[in-house]
């Protein structure tokens, strides 16, 4: 017995250091995991949750390009396949399609938690821009994937999308046939939605989401318990008098802390899924618009502020204002992180954020 | 120790206890294994495939007339997305049987010259009386379809 287990535990040590031998992986891991996170971060998870739900949906989305089949006549029934038919379907289908909701909710929500502790700021700010990027493409992904099912509800919702996009000035026309493939939501449009979905977006967003990562790595998080969000800074006020910022190893602890969230996102997904599955509407019809069509809820803010300012002007707000959210880092001249020494960004973005949720309430119940 | 050397006022030595670590060792390790249990089941599940996708009907398809295949005639059909093999020889008159070579899943043709039912592939020859093998490198003979005559048309009935 004894000395069964002395040899299964040197087979393993010695294939770590075939392994070790030849690529360095100790120095590698050590590089990657021996960073320390400060102490006081209780809010950080938001961004791996999101990183938990890409995941789950780069794997349920593989498994449902399996069964899935991209053309008008085919898509509907191959759903309904996937749901009715196929081991497990149901819940396949139904965790991406929670997974879907719940991975731009936790990515605002990670936006919000970095903007209000200004993590944002010096040296962090290209952080900022790729965090900002992921958002966009997770949105794309949305719109994208919203699309596949092509019933009635997929249809339209990206007719009228893609309508919007038509609206822009002096590019509309070509950005409309751009993104449909044509005049109109046709075959083309869903093969050039479903390859960019199963393709374009994985592959951008995995690039961004490593470089992205690889800056958190290098620049070590932003101590939300400083009064400046930078490490190398020179401390403001009385600031100068705070003590030395308390640490926390990433390997094992934070991992253990972001391994528990992700399995209690994990339950929470299976119950979603369970008690909430995805549906499917009657397939599209290109010659009957059904009354109430309206977009997911993300983009319910959008769909709602168009019923009540110039079309130019509700086409072209989101532009400018993701825009602005992209470059905004850049122009922040105030050094404090803490969020009462910033009322001004506390102001505007509650008041940003008040009309975002007021208006989506009001689209889902207009 | 001998069982008549036991001091049996003294009791035995008590097992080791286990110790919060282990135990702890012990359910966190349960938890991973049944998560990715948990995980794993549909998941492979989801991969296999139903099977019910596949399965006839069981009601009877026509093919076509009985003019349709004279003696020394014979063509293949669809039953139900399925290819079906139909042949009217002298000496086994009208038979039914499923056109997917037992080889390597090629589909046979009728050779009205020879008067077998042969496979492009690899060469395989099937008796159109029985669906055996005549020659070539099918391992087994084509599944037999029961076939009916109603009036002048005529019914496979898929298995």
């Amino acid at each position: 017995m004894e000395c069964t287990m002395v040899t299964r535990k040197s087979i393993l040590w010695r294939t770590w250091g075939w392994l070790d031998d030849r690529y360095q992986l100790t120095s590698l891991l050590g590089a990657l995991l021996h960073v320390e996170i400060p102490r006081t971060a209780r809010t950080y998870y938001l961004g791996g949750i999101t990183l938990f739900f890409f995941v789950v949906q780069a794997t349920t989305g593989i498994l449902l390009s399996l069964y899935y089949q991209p053309t008008p006549d085919a898509a509907p029934g191959s759903i309904l396949f996937i749901m009715n038919q196929v081991n497990f379907g149901w819940l396949i289908r139904s965790i991406h399609s929670w997974s879907a909701t719940c991975m731009v909710l936790f990515c605002i929500l990670h936006l919000l938690r970095v903007f209000i502790q200004g993590a944002y700021k010096p040296p962090h700010q290209m952080t900022w821009v790729m965090g900002t990027l992921l958002l966009m493409l997770t949105l794309a992904f949305g719109f994208t994937g919203y699309l596949l099912p092509w019933d009635q509800r997929a249809f339209w919702a990206t007719t009228v999308g893609t309508e919007i996009a038509g609206a822009v000035p002096f590019i509309g026309e070509w950005l409309l046939a751009f993104l449909r493939g044509g005049a109109d939501v046709t075959a083309h449009t869903l093969t050039r939605f479903y390859g960019t979905h199963m393709l374009v977006l994985p592959a951008s967003l995995g690039a961004a989401l490593v470089i992205h990562l690889v800056f958190v790595h290098q620049q070590g998080l932003a101590d939300p318990a400083r009064p400046t969000g930078g490490r190398g800074e020179a401390p403001v006020g009385a600031a100068a008098s705070q003590p030395k910022r308390r640490l926390l190893p990433f390997f094992p602890n934070y991992m253990l802390d972001e391994f528990i969230a992700w399995y209690l996102m994990l339950a929470a997904l299976i119950v979603l899924a369970s008690i909430y599955p995805a549906g499917l509407e009657a397939p599209a019809d290109p010659l009957h618009t059904p009354e109430h069509i309206k977009p997911e809820w993300y983009f319910l803010f959008l769909y709602q502020g168009l019923k009540l300012v110039p079309r130019t002007v509700g086409v072209l707000a989101p532009f400018v204002g993701g825009l602005i959210l992209l470059v905004f880092p850049f122009f922040d001249r105030n050094p404090h992180a803490f969020p009462r020494r910033r009322p001004i960004a506390m102001l505007v973005a509650a008041l940003i954020l008040i009309a975002v949720v007021g208006l989506s309430v009001w689209g889902s119940s207009s | 120790m001998k069982e008549e050397d036991r001091d049996l006022t003294q009791p035995d030595e008590q097992a080791p206890a286990l110790s919060r670590r282990r135990l702890i060792t012990y359910l966190l390790g349960f938890s991973v294994v049944t998560t990715l249990a948990g995980v794993l089941t549909p998941i492979i599940g989801y991969l296999l495939p139903s099977g019910q996708a596949s399965a006839g009907t069981g009601e009877p398809v026509k093919v076509g007339a009985t003019a349709d295949f004279p003696v020394g005639r014979g063509k293949v059909v669809s039953v139900q997305d399925k290819p079906v093999v139909v042949a009217n020889t002298a000496e086994g008159g009208l038979k039914a049987f499923s056109a997917i070579c037992t080889h390597l899943g090629c589909i046979v043709e009728w050779d009205a010259n020879r008067r077998i039912i042969a496979c492009p592939c690899h060469d395989a020859h099937f008796n159109p009386v029985n669906g055996a093998v005549i020659s070539g490198p099918a391992p087994s003979p084509l599944p037999e379809f029961q076939l009916t005559v109603q009036g002048d048309a005529l019914y496979v009935t898929p298995s």
